[in-house]
């Protein structure tokens, strides 16, 4: 049977950001698969190098539309490890909310674009529908709906009513509910079975081998979040599970997610109910004595790393951020190997790719 | 069964979105209904500003600019067309001089028109 080679991307309406795609099919079934990165590289790291540490919180903000709190929260713990800071424990608990809270926003974000590329639209309409309670929530919080800006070096620089509070926790019984029909959805909708089971496999060998981290690699078998495995305060005082499916599909996946998205509301309502008093950030000094630490978070596509190195000055001598969508992105042509090409779509659905992440 | 809960969850909603009317508002013609936190365009109160420089300093998008000539005499100028809305002017100030409003309307032909002088501070003989 002839080989053709069928281009996807940079710009293909299945991408919601720019990436490329080589695939050799044979038939209907894709034979070999090449990936092609770097279209949206802006050069972050280098910018860093540039800038103060200040101005720096708002410059990995710009790291990804999505996940932007996690990646300040991540940079801002590193450089107050560097400070040897201690950071209020309300400011801990606000930012562990917003984390959360980001965490159902990109989940829901995610299952609407599966549904999408599936031809599932009610799905899609439903989760983004949901999304908005969210970021409602979100933009109450910080002002915005994603750029939230409320990180600083030492803390937060939001603080919640009691009024406020109250608010919120009646926002999460309404997302509770919508929540828990999704996952319904996800658990019984045989349409969405059949176009999900089965598909994009991932063993746990090829986990392990490439490195995965987050909801593609638990929902491949392996137990591993270091929002318990190694908890930064304040997960060491909440209950949470962490779900894991052995399946590897990209049904596993979307259970998986599901399953932190209900886990994610309910760590919400903890953070809200135990939220202690007093300040929200301690003042942190502008010049960062010299050293280099590793800061790691549970981002909700999985583990985000910042490695940052102080020469003694306000302005950071490097700063290298590792994103968890690179390790996903890798597994790729694994997955799509004997793909049929009308899968191809759930497959790059599957592992929630954040290309602007991945290229910085 | 699964047939009857979809139909049980869905015809409730449907009722409530017809019976809820449209969502969007008729702007520019009423009001947009923006959160207390919302990040609009930067002020200042004047009097409050010392000139020292603390919010140039940090402004992650170079959005102002300060011209100083000694101690007393110095613009504090605000680029709102390279604003990025984050507020740290607004954290870093020391004395509660810099504020940013719900104002997010800067449509404009004309982008030097935009350019704000915040502070003219001129020294005062005495």
């Amino acid at each position: 049977m002839n080989r053709i080679t069928v281009p996807i991307g940079p710009q293909h309406p299945l991408l919601k950001e720019p990436m490329a795609f080589q695939l050799t099919v044979e038939g209907e079934s894709v034979i070999e698969s090449t990936l092609r990165l770097g279209y949206v590289h802006r050069g972050i790291e280098r910018l860093c190098q540039e800038r103060t540490y200040v101005q720096n919180i708002h410059l990995v903000e710009r790291v990804c539309g999505i996940c932007s709190h996690v990646h300040t929260t991540t940079y801002c713990q590193g450089v107050e490890a560097l400070l040897g800071l201690e950071v209020p424990l309300r400011g801990l608990y606000l930012r562990t909310l917003l984390c959360e809270l980001e965490r159902i926003h990109s989940h829901l974000l995610w299952l609407g674009v599966l549904a999408r590329n599936i031809g599932f639209d009610t799905i899609f309409m439903y989760a983004w529908r949901d999304r908005e309670i969210v970021l409602d929530i979100m933009e109450d919080l910080s002002g915005g709906r994603v750029s939230h800006a409320v990180n600083v070096i030492g803390g937060v620089r939001i603080d919640l009513t009691e009024e406020h509070r109250d608010t919120i926790l009646s926002q999460l019984d309404l997302l509770d509910k919508q929540v828990a029909h999704l996952l319904g959805i996800v658990e019984h909708e045989r349409s969405l079975k059949a176009r999900t089971q089965n598909i994009g496999h991932l063993s746990l060998e090829d986990v392990r081998r490439y490195c995965v981290v987050g909801p593609v690699a638990r929902a491949s078998g392996l137990n591993v979040d270091l929002r318990r495995d190694r908890p930064p305060p304040p997960y060491d005082r909440l209950t949470f599970t962490v779900p894991v499916h052995e399946d590897g599909d990209v049904w596993a996946r979307t259970w998986v997610r599901m399953r932190e998205t209900v886990e994610s509301v309910r760590l919400c309502r903890q953070i809200l109910t135990l939220l202690p008093d007093g300040p929200v950030a301690a003042r942190a000094r502008r010049r960062v004595p010299a050293g280099e630490v590793i800061s790691r978070s549970e981002a909700p596509r999985g583990e985000v790393i910042y490695y940052i190195r102080s020469d003694g000055s306000d302005i950071p001598a490097r700063v290298k951020i590792r994103t968890p969508t690179l390790t996903s992105l890798i597994t790729l042509p694994t997955q799509l190997e004997g793909v049929n090409m009308a899968d191809v779509s759930v497959v790059l659905a599957g592992v929630d790719l954040c290309i602007a992440c991945a290229d910085r | 069964m699964r047939c009857l809960e979809s139909i049980a969850y869905l015809f409730p909603r449907i009722w409530r979105t017809l019976a809820r009317g449209p969502q969007t508002v008729a702007y520019p013609l009423s009001p947009i209904d923006l959160p207390a936190g919302y990040r609009g365009r930067v002020h200042i109160r004047a009097e409050l500003c010392r000139g020292c420089g603390l919010c140039v300093r940090d402004c992650p998008a170079f959005g102002l600019e300060l011209e100083r000539e000694d101690r007393e005499t110095f613009r504090l100028i605000y680029h709102p067309d390279r604003c990025a809305y984050c507020g740290q002017c607004e954290e870093s100030c020391n004395f509660g001089a810099i504020y940013l409003d719900n104002d997010f309307v800067h449509g404009t032909f004309n982008r030097e028109a935009l350019i704000e002088v915040l502070v003219d501070r001129k020294r005062t003989n005495k």
